[in-house]
């Protein structure tokens, strides 16, 4: 067996351990969010993909290449950390977006109660008809 | 309404997960991360991907060698004739070959067999083949893929003799790939339209052969892996 191809490390940033410890906000989500592959059956929808999937790989690819705010390899390296920790009994997609709001908070970049406000906004335009 | 016109189901609930995405986008873009138009012009992106265009690549070149040539020597250009531009269009829109602008295409012999993967993370020739599947971006396929090839490949039910040489490709930021499988028996005469359609998304990563009569993808199990990632090593 052969392998090709070499890694790319030029342009890596230096990795950092993620901070692993839960943030209450996004730990009653995952206790408690009912996740795309429950309601699907529920509802009797084939779609293997919760509708909000694009939207989410959307704003990865953003927050990498426009302000590079979060870089992609950054990311995926807290993604897989947190994937085989704190959000390992979440399926995918859903650990891909508790992990991004996970990474952002602990940066700095949203701040939890804030995003905690702004998920009640959300929710009440969403269930306001 | 007549039952010939019953609307298809759909979720009638709104998921914690739906609100957080939504809260999480509008935040970003009321920050500065990026702009509403940014998001939507990477959205419709996303929208347009899938593995057609890698699918049409590949029955092109069963059909026409000097396109297999051209295909092997320059992916990048090979692109063009299925309305992939990895240089001037999207993602990186730069107009020069930088990063994510190199497409190699592997060309599976009878006692050659390639494979991709992402040791580091999860890149993938998304212009051309779409998104990543769950099970490519676990660091269980990537560890094990490069250390027992073989045996992954067979657990995906690809069992190769052992006078097949196995390759993995490894992925990385400037460098994507796709595999050129060998064209099945019982093909001979198909169209490419018809042959586009048994190279699967797996069969271009590597991980199935084409075979007349199956145009999906297998549901694979996704396994997690037991030791600690330490991405600082």
């Amino acid at each position: 067996m052969t392998t090709k191809g070499k890694k790319d490390h030029s342009t890596a940033t230096t990795w950092r351990e993620p901070e692993l410890s839960p943030i209450s906000l996004l730990e009653a989500i995952r206790r408690h969010g009912r996740v795309w592959g429950d309601l699907a059956a529920q509802y009797g929808v084939t779609n293997p993909d919760p509708p909000w999937k694009v939207n989410l790989e959307a704003t990865c690819d953003a927050l990498s290449a426009e302000a590079c705010a979060l870089p992609l390899l950054e990311r995926r390296a807290e993604e897989d950390e947190l994937s085989a920790s704190l959000y390992r009994d979440v399926p995918y997609p859903e650990r891909q977006l508790l992990a991004l709001a996970h990474s952002m908070i602990r940066r700095g970049l949203v701040d939890e109660e804030e995003l905690g406000r702004r998920m009640k906004e959300v929710y009440r335009r969403l269930t306001s008809v | 309404m007549t039952e010939k016109h019953k609307p298809a189901p759909m979720v009638d609930e709104v998921s914690d997960f739906e609100v957080l995405e939504m809260a999480v986008r509008e935040l970003a873009i009321e920050k500065g991360l990026f702009s509403a138009e940014d998001h939507r012009r990477w959205t419709e992106y996303v929208h347009t991907l899938g593995p057609l265009p890698a699918a049409r690549l590949v029955a092109k070149a069963w059909l026409d060698p000097e396109y297999k040539k051209l295909a092997v020597r320059d992916g990048v250009k090979a692109s063009l004739a299925v309305g992939v531009d990895w240089i001037n269009g999207m993602p990186t829109n730069f107009g020069t070959p930088s990063d994510y602008c190199n497409l190699r295409v592997l060309e599976d012999t009878p006692k050659l067999k390639h494979v991709v993967v992402c040791t580091l993370c999860s890149c993938y020739p998304r212009p051309i083949l779409g998104q990543s599947p769950e099970w490519y971006r676990t660091p269980n396929y990537r560890r094990r893929l490069v250390r027992w090839p073989r045996q992954v490949l067979a657990e995906f039910g690809l069992q190769l003799p052992a006078d097949v040489e196995v390759r993995v490709a490894d992925s990385n930021q400037k460098t994507r790939y796709i595999v050129l499988p060998v064209r099945p028996a019982g093909t001979e005469g198909w169209t490419e339209e018809q042959l586009a359609a048994i190279v699967t998304r797996d069969c271009l990563i590597g991980v199935a052969v084409p075979k007349p009569g199956v145009t999906a993808n297998a549901k694979r199990p996704v396994h997690p892996a037991v030791h600690p990632i330490h991405h600082g090593h």
